[in-house]
């Protein structure tokens, strides 16, 4: 009994403490469908979907860096990036590769300046987030443009009457549960990660676990994440714009530490990054639904995430 | 990549070191050692600590490259890249550390970096948990190869590790300090083992501080000593002091001061000291001019003991006596060290490099904080100049001046420089955990004169080590812990290995027995 | 690649912070192509637009010598620059406004401070955290209502010069230079540069660890303040989206200097310097019409580079 406790409160356990947020979202879903009309209708629970959704993506991509004991601070210049590029005038066929080859550019530097070039990830990657915000403003210096018409269709189609949101979340899950739970690669995750946060940081390397080219790949993947959920914005916005990534930086580290992840390294979980990202759109839903002024609800997920990160102690003092 | 498999001719080393050469910065640790391993052989690799054992493996292991000097397995020369690489030319370690990562499942870490595949790419979890139940189970293990490995204790992580060295597809086996942990049955179940390698054609090389089991289980011996080769022979016909003086290389006796005569006050008294709530009580005096040593397996709590003292480690109850100051157990984690050097006590670490020195800074920094932290800190940092350089002359640190950064100088001369950042501050007890670690046997020597002059002039040493031999030459008395508690005392002078290692085995009736047959 | 970076002179060159390097390379620059902006009142117009970012560095390095970050200096500078320009306290003298400042970072620099030296909680994240709760507490006591106008008498004050060098100059180069004696000649720099080389032997030997990193948070929060109150006095009207960019550029000015994450190899004059170079950078870029998305492609690409230097030092 008191081993399956300890399971289900992150201790002795490698997938963190979800069980928390999962009770708080189910508690925060119930107040809101009973205390609001607007709640609980079809069209809001599709707003809420579409909300949570490009979080969900980019938090699934900050969890496997955060995992590594690290952090990428680009993601949301990347996402900027992302809609810049596909408000360009070119078809999808040109754009839409485009992105992804930029993405997997983005995540080799960031990759290859953490494990090759001894650079902190944190300072690696907010230098990529300017640099990268730097090309997108000169790109697209405000909102403006238009994205072609199958990434529009991509986010807002739907088909037997069933929206196309519902699939990008089943096949994001299912790609991340791959990557994560279902390869070699997600165990060496773990593995890495575990070493680093227990203060032995080669141990996965005399374990004969390619540790920098696993590092290297869990920065593209999560690149390659942030592209993913800047397609999905472009849908919904039809344009491209510079401002639309940056907040989505800070709100990724909530979900991702909200969802149970340990920030100094292996100890997180998929489900757990999920329920984080949705108790954080839930979080916006509902102080939309009350008319909570947009600066307040930055407060409030700021002093939301200083709740969280105080919460988890680590051993060491610092970044 | 696999060596040729060309077991079954006798003759044919399947590992070959040949002239291995290694620095450390400025620490040469190995020069021009030789390691041959046949099949079927168990060869004990033997010397103090920091004569270069582990270096030597670490290399074989693929963890570190060497300088100078080639390898060949099964008559094929090889460059060792990685521990992969490694593991691909048969070659399978246990290392002293223990290295399992804790968010781990036992049979993941089994199979770590060597995972069976299933259906497009997923992991074989059915089969890595089926095998690593059977191995588990050869052992004599009960434990589900589900269960995370922070789950649990020293002694079955230790055996895990085991099972993993000896459970992977090699041909030679490194098995590095294996039974620190273990207790005299569990010893027995991995001499099978040993055994079923040996008699499989495998080379095993074991590295262990028990003399009794090198003679159990070995047939061959390389002794290193200060990272040089000193000699490879055939056990039979070796005594165990003829071991131990080619490992010193003189006689020890040489190596030690002379024991104190006059303990008087008492300087530091430990009441009641519990580590767990479960756990017995612990109490113990030091007096002034007394250098106590504290022996024991590894993991058995000795080190808890030692570092509740200053409150790094948090033990459930107790008080602690420095000179005339009381405090109540556990101490407050970030003023403890603080608040015992303010009594006269100070701790040093184990772990000199990552705990004890700052590396990158100025012998004169090194020696001097410890006076600058007992002041405020807007005060005006005193320059401490006489303090220093009396430090570093009496100790004889061999510096090129005080503000040579610290990382620049040899093993011993660091550990002097540690030692002497307490001595400086006027320390009236002094904690010390493995004194000579990787330290060559002139500066050993040079420490223990230094600690006898320390405790001569009025102070108290309590000191923790791994090497028997150390703790006999250098204490005046010994305890020996077992079990979060100690369970036996013994004046020095009259104390044997044997002895030490059948109390720290304690109440195995197998090692009364042995001890009855000794 | 490697032993060309082993040999006696690189590593001794290695060893020289970049920002010596980068000044240098723009002050040559700006010499060689625009000859008739080396003169001093133009050089002072220049300089003194950085005292601010100059201001914020010297906590910046303060935290990052201690193995911290300090992301928050934004929100503290619009804070502070929204209650002098908000009109709130028509009557505020120059003791006031200073008092404030200091007072309102203290109390930021705490809230970081406990929570990554007592707490231990991930710098980065708390501080940025603290960051956008503060812009967003100022957007919202903003909303509906502009900030005013800024009291005349900081302008002066501003604008004023001593012996032909601006005021906000001076001020930037007496506080480094008091910290600059603060740390090597106090405890508390023995201290700092302890836990900034090896944080658990800091603890081992006796160093307050947690107290010192809270008090370099402290610090930062002053130095957050004080720059946050030059920085209002040289605009004429109070704003609610400027100094968003400050925290991020005392990083990479920090980085420049040779300081990055415990490492001090920099001193505080380093950092001094990699501020000049921006200095210098904002007056060539300007001159080469070189619009903000370069500035920020630039100010990225310094910090990586600066990083990537130390990088392969170590």
């Amino acid at each position: 009994m008191k081993a399956v406790f300890a399971h289900l409160t992150g201790q002795n356990s490698r997938q963190g403490l979800w069980i928390l947020p999962l009770i708080a979202g189910i508690v925060g879903f119930a107040w809101l469908a009973v205390s609001t009309d607007q709640f609980a209708t079809p069209q809001n629970a599709k707003n809420l979907l579409a909300q949570a959704m490009p979080l969900i993506i980019v938090a699934i991509g900050q969890m496997m860096v955060v995992l590594l004991g690290g952090l990428d601070l680009s993601v949301g210049a990347v996402i900027s990036f992302t809609t810049a590029i596909l408000a360009l005038d070119a078809p999808a066929a040109i754009t839409i590769p485009a992105v992804f080859i930029a993405a997997i550019a983005i995540g080799f530097i960031n990759g290859t300046t953490v494990t090759r070039l001894n650079v902190n990830p944190i300072i690696a990657t907010l230098a990529m987030q300017m640099i990268i915000m730097g090309l997108t403003r000169l790109m697209r210096p405000v909102a403006g443009g238009e994205v072609p018409e199958v990434v529009k269709q991509l986010v807002s189609g739907a088909v037997f009457g069933v929206p196309f949101t519902v699939f990008w979340g089943l096949l994001v899950c299912l790609l991340a549960w791959k990557m994560l739970y279902g390869s070699r690669f997600g165990l060496h995750i773990f593995a890495i990660g575990g070493g680093i946060a227990s203060g032995q940081s080669d141990a996965a390397h005399t374990f004969g676990i390619a540790d920098k080219r696993t590092t290297l790949l869990a920065y593209i993947g999560c690149s390659c994440f942030a592209a993913l959920a800047g397609i999905f914005l472009a849908g919904r916005i039809v344009s491209g714009d510079p401002n639309i990534g940056p907040p989505f930086t800070l709100d990724s580290v909530t979900a991702v530490a909200i969802g149970g992840t340990q920030l100094s390294g292996g100890v997180g979980s998929l489900h757990g990054t999920i329920i984080g990202a949705l108790v954080l759109a839930l979080l916006s839903n509902g102080m939309n639904l009350a008319n909570v002024s947009a600066f307040v609800q930055t407060a409030i997920k700021g002093a939301v995430l200083l709740a969280v990160v105080a919460f988890q102690s680590r051993k060491k003092i610092g970044l | 990549m696999h060596p040729n498999r060309s077991v079954e001719t006798p003759g044919v080393p399947l590992v070959e070191m040949r002239n291995i050469s290694k620095s450390f910065g400025p620490n040469r640790v190995l020069s021009s050692v030789s390691l041959t391993l046949a099949p079927g052989s168990v060869h004990a690799l033997m010397g103090e600590n920091g004569a270069g054992k582990s270096t030597l493996m670490k290399i074989l292991a693929g963890v570190h490259h060497y300088d100078d000097g080639e390898i060949e397995c099964g008559g094929q020369a090889e460059r060792i890249q990685s521990p992969k690489h490694a593991q691909e030319l048969g070659i399978s370690t246990v290392f002293q550390e223990l290295s399992l990562l804790p968010n781990l499942t036992i049979a993941e870490n089994m199979f770590l970096g060597r995972e069976p595949i299933a259906l497009f790419g997923t992991l074989d979890r059915k089969r890595m948990y089926e095998e690593t139940k059977a191995a588990l189970e050869e052992l004599d293990l009960k434990l589900s190869p589900g269960l995370l490995v922070s789950e649990l204790s020293i002694a079955e992580r230790q055996f895990v590790e085991i099972a993993h060295g000896i459970k992977a597809r090699a041909d030679v086996f490194i098995l590095d300090e294996p039974t620190a942990a273990l207790n005299a049955a569990d010893v027995e179940v991995l001499n099978r083992q040993i055994a079923r390698l040996k008699a499989a054609g495998k080379a095993v090389v074991y590295i262990s501080h028990r003399m009794d089991e090198i003679f159990n289980v070995c047939d061959t011996v390389t002794v290193l000593k200060d990272g040089r080769h000193v000699a490879s022979e055939a056990l039979e016909g070796i005594t165990e002091s003829d071991l131990i003086g080619l490992m010193v290389g003189r006689d020890i006796k040489d190596l030690f001061p002379q024991r104190g005569a006059n303990f008087e006050d008492v300087l530091l008294s430990v009441q009641d000291l519990k580590l767990q709530a479960d756990s017995p009580p612990v109490s113990f005096q030091l007096k002034t001019g007394e250098i106590v040593g504290l022996a024991g397996l590894e993991g058995q709590g000795q080190q808890d003991i030692v570092r509740s003292l200053v409150g790094v480690f948090k033990p459930d109850s107790g008080h602690i006596l420095v000179s005339g100051g009381a405090r109540a157990l556990p101490l407050p984690a970030r003023e403890g060290i603080r608040d015992m050097q303010r009594l006269g006590l100070a701790f040093v670490p184990e772990d000199r490099k990552e705990e004890g020195l700052y590396l990158g800074l100025s012998v004169a920094h090194n020696v001097g904080i410890s006076l600058h932290s007992q002041r405020p800190g807007l005060a005006w940092a005193k320059r401490y100049k006489q303090q220093v350089t009396d430090a570093v002359t009496s100790m004889s640190v061999k510096a090129s001046s005080k503000d040579t950064s610290v990382g620049n100088l040899s093993g011993g001369n660091q550990q002097k420089v540690l030692l002497g950042r307490y001595l400086a501050a006027g320390m009236k007890v002094l904690v010390i955990e493995e004194p000579t670690r990787g330290v060559d046997i002139g500066a050993k020597s040079e420490i223990y004169t230094l600690l006898r002059q320390f405790a001569d002039q009025g102070g108290a040493v309590l000191v923790l080590s791994r090497e028997t031999i150390e703790l006999i030459g250098m204490s005046d008395r010994i305890m020996v812990c077992h079990d979060q508690a100690i369970i036996a005392e013994m004046q020095a002078a009259e104390a044997t290995e044997h002895a030490i290692l059948d109390a720290a085995l304690s109440t195995s009736s197998e090692a009364n027995e042995r001890a009855a047959v000794a | 690649m490697t032993s060309a970076l082993s040999s006696p002179l690189a590593q001794r060159l290695l060893r020289i912070p970049p920002a010596y390097y980068v000044f240098g390379a723009l002050l040559l620059t700006l010499w060689l192509t625009r000859p008739q902006l080396f003169n001093p009142n133009v050089m002072g117009i220049f300089i003194r637009q950085v005292a601010p970012l100059g201001i914020l560095v010297l906590g910046q390095l303060l935290v990052m010598r201690v193995r911290s970050i300090d992301l928050s200096g934004a929100g503290v500078i619009l804070l502070v620059n929204y209650i002098i320009s908000s009109g709130l306290f028509p009557n505020g003298t120059l003791a006031f406004y200073l008092f404030m400042s200091i007072g309102i970072g203290l109390s930021v620099g705490l809230v970081n401070g406990v929570l990554v030296g007592l707490r231990r909680s991930s710098a980065v994240i708390v501080t940025l955290a603290t960051n956008i709760i503060l812009i967003g507490v100022v957007q919202l006591l903003a909303s509906g209502k502009p900030p005013g106008d800024v009291p005349g008498f900081l302008r002066d004050i501003y604008n004023s010069k001593v012996l032909n060098v601006p005021s906000a100059v001076i001020i930037w180069v007496v506080l480094t230079g008091v910290l600059s004696i603060f740390l090597s000649r106090t405890v508390y720099g023995r201290y700092v540069e302890s836990v900034g080389e090896n944080p658990t032997a800091a603890h081992f030997s006796g160093v307050p660890v947690a107290r010192t990193v809270v008090t370099a948070h402290l610090l930062a929060g002053v130095m957050a303040g004080l720059a946050g109150l030059v920085q209002t006095s040289s605009i004429a009207v109070g704003s609610i989206r400027f100094g968003l960019d400050l925290p991020l550029n005392a990083v990479a000015a920090t980085i420049l200097g040779g300081v990055i994450f415990g490492r001090g190899d920099g001193g505080v004059w380093g950092p001094f310097f990699g501020v000049m170079s921006f200095a210098m950078l904002f007056i060539v870029m300007t001159t080469f019409g070189i619009q903000e998305p370069g500035k920020l492609i630039a100010q990225g690409s310094i910090i990586l580079i600066a990083a990537i230097f130390y990088g392969l030092r170590s």
